[in-house]
């Protein structure tokens, strides 16, 4: 029999062979250990009755030979037990204990054993005596003892043992044939088993299945098997699928790159981006041919050295606030060329980012606009030299002007009576026209003041300062009979004059191109998130739409009617205003049908300001 | 298993044995009657113990407190011997009694007539009539009528047997009785 783990490694039909032989013999021989042990248990118990029945009969038969006192007779029906080869030794007593008769079986040593008084059967290990009374009616006349030999239990054992031998050889012959069919049944499916999955294990190919043998356990074991073998099969695929849709988007994103290297390297602008940290990572080669060194030079933060040392400081405090907050920037610089030439350029950066929102890198673009920036210096120059021109111009012709109109109506006064019809005529047109100009001269310092800076911006509440010019307007106002309305007003960042300046020619214009009507004017204010948007809505003679642009043009005045005084500078002066906050002006009108004039002014117009104000100033 | 037959086991000396037999059998009529030979010591025991293996025809043992008598007829041996056997017996619920007498007894008296002596069987001993079982000395007895005749060889007391009479009167002897007889006559 195999032990302990070499049983435990044994293929399963030795083992189902095993134990069914084990069982099978361990069952006989517990059945025929019984079998004996009830035996031996009968066989005495038989052999106490056989033997009493024995001993009844002899002394029965030995009764006369003991009353008549006659060995002869005794000893022949003793002799009788030679029939019986168990019986050593039999003895008659009479009652003084000698001995009649007795019998010892040839070859037998045993003497006989003593005469007993009492009637009884004693089993000693090798043998059992039995003692009995010879008796006739109620007189006894002797004893019987009888010595049996109990070797029989022993031949009886020998039989047996034979006989369980004999059982066990065929039973174990019957169970290794049964073994072989149950082999059959139970081994050759867990064998089926094992080989698929050996298969299964050494190729890798899922699509194998075990053949199902049988609806038992064993079956339901294959029918798992599969099932996780085809379950197996698909989370594989799904898993190639995957694989295969991963190396596709990894190589889209390869394209995507190559792509995108392609297209900023054919850009003429100077292409950077940066990890999300901030650390440039690439420049196309127009950078490299611009500065004239490497991109090993550039990257990380050697970029810095070719910044000009005047834009340097901005540039790290933009580019760092971008990195924190993740915003857009865009700046001018100045960068070194390779000749050692700064110039100009407009550097933009934007985050780009992945589809949770996280900036997966930066991107910049540097634009090279010297020239335009030259340009516009250039004009900006020229700009300033027109505006000081007109500034001065206006401002020394005021009192040339104001000496014609005082001196003409001086003239009117002291020596109207001295001057003919056409006289008074002629200095009419003189007065009128030096007033004309006097209006011009102080309508082109507001227009040029428009330009200029009005120092710190504060917040301004929008509702004052209307007050304030509707005050200024009173008199208009009282003359027309026209009603002035408002919405809610916020609060902006704004030059007083400046807000003052457009909505008083606003609101003036609408009562001055008035209708038949008593002029209706409404203003109010739309929050548009980053910009305020205001409106002057009026119910006068509207503007033809052909004119919507012309109208905002320095010294365009769409009516030569004599009804309508003014120079045409008032919508120049609040498109001025509006746009030097970084805002836009227009107007929606039907002719006939009352205007609406719109400007919006950015809600950190106040910044815009200042930025426009520094490029006009640096 | 008993088997009756009349050839000879060879006998051995068995005369102490025999004697212890008989002291161990017969205190009292040995202490009390010293000079009864210990041989009919021994015959007196055998007339009472034939009687436990032959069977009686029910009309020889008369009413049931009739007693069973054991005549002994003619010169009795035993003096006082059988009279102390007998003592306190019974045989069939009855009681057993020795009379003795000189000449034939009374017809139905006698269960058992005891004929001591060798000598000549008396004339009516064939005539005693059904149910009596005659018992004498001697191999001739049994050859004259007689159905047990006691002998002694080799110093022990033994009989002959002739069951044809025992059998014409109607006396049935259990095989047991017949396998220690010496011989028996059928």
């Amino acid at each position: 029999m195999l032990k302990g783990s070499t049983f435990r490694n044994a293929p399963i039909r030795q083992k189902l062979m095993i134990t069914i032989m084990v069982t099978i013999a361990g069952a006989m021989l517990l059945a025929c250990v019984g079998i004996l042990s009830f035996d031996s248990i009968l066989f005495r118990a038989n052999l106490g009755r056989d033997l009493s029945a024995l001993a009844r009969i002899i002394g029965e038969n030995s009764t006369a030979s003991l009353a008549f006192n006659d060995p002869r007779s005794a000893n022949e029906t003793l002799s009788a037990l030679r029939a019986r080869n168990h019986i050593v030794a039999a003895c008659i007593y009479r009652m003084d204990g000698t001995l009649l008769a007795r019998y010892i079986r040839s070859g037998a040593l045993e003497p006989c054993p003593p005469p007993d008084v009492h009637d009884r059967l004693t089993f000693a290990s090798e043998d059992a005596t039995v003692s009995h009374g010879i008796l006739l009616g109620k007189q006894r006349y002797g004893t019987l003892m009888l010595l049996y030999d109990l070797g029989e239990i022993a031949e009886r054992r020998r039989l047996y043992g034979a006989v369980v031998a004999g059982v066990l050889l065929i039973s174990s012959l019957l169970s290794y044939l049964f073994s072989s069919r149950l082999r059959a049944l139970i081994a050759d499916p867990i064998a089926k088993l094992v080989q698929a999955s050996t298969a299964v294990a050494d190729t890798s190919d899922y699509s194998i299945r075990a053949p199902k043998l049988s609806g038992d356990e064993l079956g339901v074991l294959v029918d798992r098997f599969n099932e996780m073998l085809s379950g197996i099969q698909s989370r594989d695929d799904s898993l190639r699928r995957a694989l295969a849709d991963r190396e596709r988007a990894l190589l889209e994103v390869r394209n995507a790159t190559e792509r995108f290297r392609f297209l900023a390297e054919s850009m003429p602008q100077k292409i950077f981006t940066a990890t999300p940290a901030g650390d440039v990572d690439y420049f196309n080669q127009q950078w490299i041919e611009f500065c004239g060194l490497s991109f090993e030079q550039l990257r990380h933060w050697g970029w810095t050295r070719i910044i000009h040392p005047d834009d340097l400081d901005a540039n790290i405090r933009i580019w760092r606030k971008s990195l924190e907050t993740g915003e857009a920037f865009h700046i001018q610089q100045r960068f070194r060329r390779s000749d050692g030439i700064y110039r100009w350029h407009l550097t933009r950066v934007h985050a780009m980012r992945d589809e949770r929102g996280d900036i997966s890198m930066w991107i910049g673009s540097n634009t090279d606009i010297h020239e335009q920036k030259e340009k516009e210096e250039e004009l900006r120059r020229a700009n300033e030299d027109l505006q000081q021109f007109a500034y001065s111009a206006s401002h020394d012709l005021q009192e040339p002007v104001r000496n014609v109109t005082v001196y003409s109506a001086l003239i009117a006064k002291r020596y109207h009576d001295l001057l003919d019809e056409d006289g008074r005529r002629f200095l009419g047109f003189l007065t009128e026209g030096g007033q004309r100009l006097a209006m011009l001269i102080s309508d082109l310092l507001a227009y040029t003041r428009a330009g200029a800076t009005e120092g710190e911006l504060t917040l301004q509440s929008v509702s004052q300062v209307l007050d304030y010019t509707l005050a200024g307007l009173a008199e208009a106002i009282r003359e027309s009979g026209a009603s002035v309305t408002h919405g809610p007003l916020p609060d902006i960042y704004i030059g007083e004059t400046h807000l003052q300046q457009v909505l008083q020619n606003l609101i003036g214009n609408a009562l001055k191109y008035r209708s038949e009507d008593a002029p209706r004017i409404h203003i109010w204010a739309e929050n548009l998130g980053t910009t305020w948007r205001f409106a002057v809505k009026d119910n006068g003679i509207g503007i033809d739409p052909s004119y919507r642009e012309k109208i905002f043009g320095v010294f365009k005045r769409l009516h030569r009617d004599h009804r309508f005084s003014g120079t045409g500078i008032g919508l120049a002066i609040c498109q001025r205003v509006v746009e030097r906050y970084g805002g836009r002006i227009w107007v929606e009108s039907t002719l006939g049908q009352g205007s609406t004039f719109y400007f919006t002014i950015p809600q950190h117009a106040g910044r815009a300001f200042e930025a426009s104000a520094q490029r006009s100033n640096g | 298993m008993a088997q009756v037959t009349s050839s000879g086991f060879p006998r051995r000396g068995l005369a102490p044995v025999f004697l212890l037999l008989a002291l161990s059998l017969l205190p009292i009529s040995l202490s009390e009657a010293a000079d009864v030979p210990l041989e009919y010591g021994v015959k007196a025991t055998f007339l009472l113990r034939f009687t436990q293996f032959i069977e009686w025809p029910s009309e020889a043992l008369g009413p049931t407190d009739a007693p069973f008598n054991i005549c002994v007829v003619g010169n009795d041996p035993f003096g006082a011997a059988l009279d102390q056997i007998v003592s306190g017996e019974t045989v069939n619920g009855r009681k057993v009694g020795d009379p003795k007498m000189d000449r034939e007894p009374a017809r139905g008296l006698c269960q058992i007539i005891f004929i001591p002596g060798q000598g000549e069987s008396p004339g009516w001993l064939s005539g005693v009539g059904r149910g009596v079982l005659t018992v004498g000395e001697g191999e001739s007895f049994v050859r004259n009528g007689g159905m047990i005749g006691f002998v002694v060889e080799n110093r022990r007391v033994t009989f002959y047997i002739n069951q044809r009479n025992a059998a014409a009167a109607g006396l049935d002897i259990r095989s047991g009785l017949l396998a220690v007889a010496k011989s028996v006559i059928r």
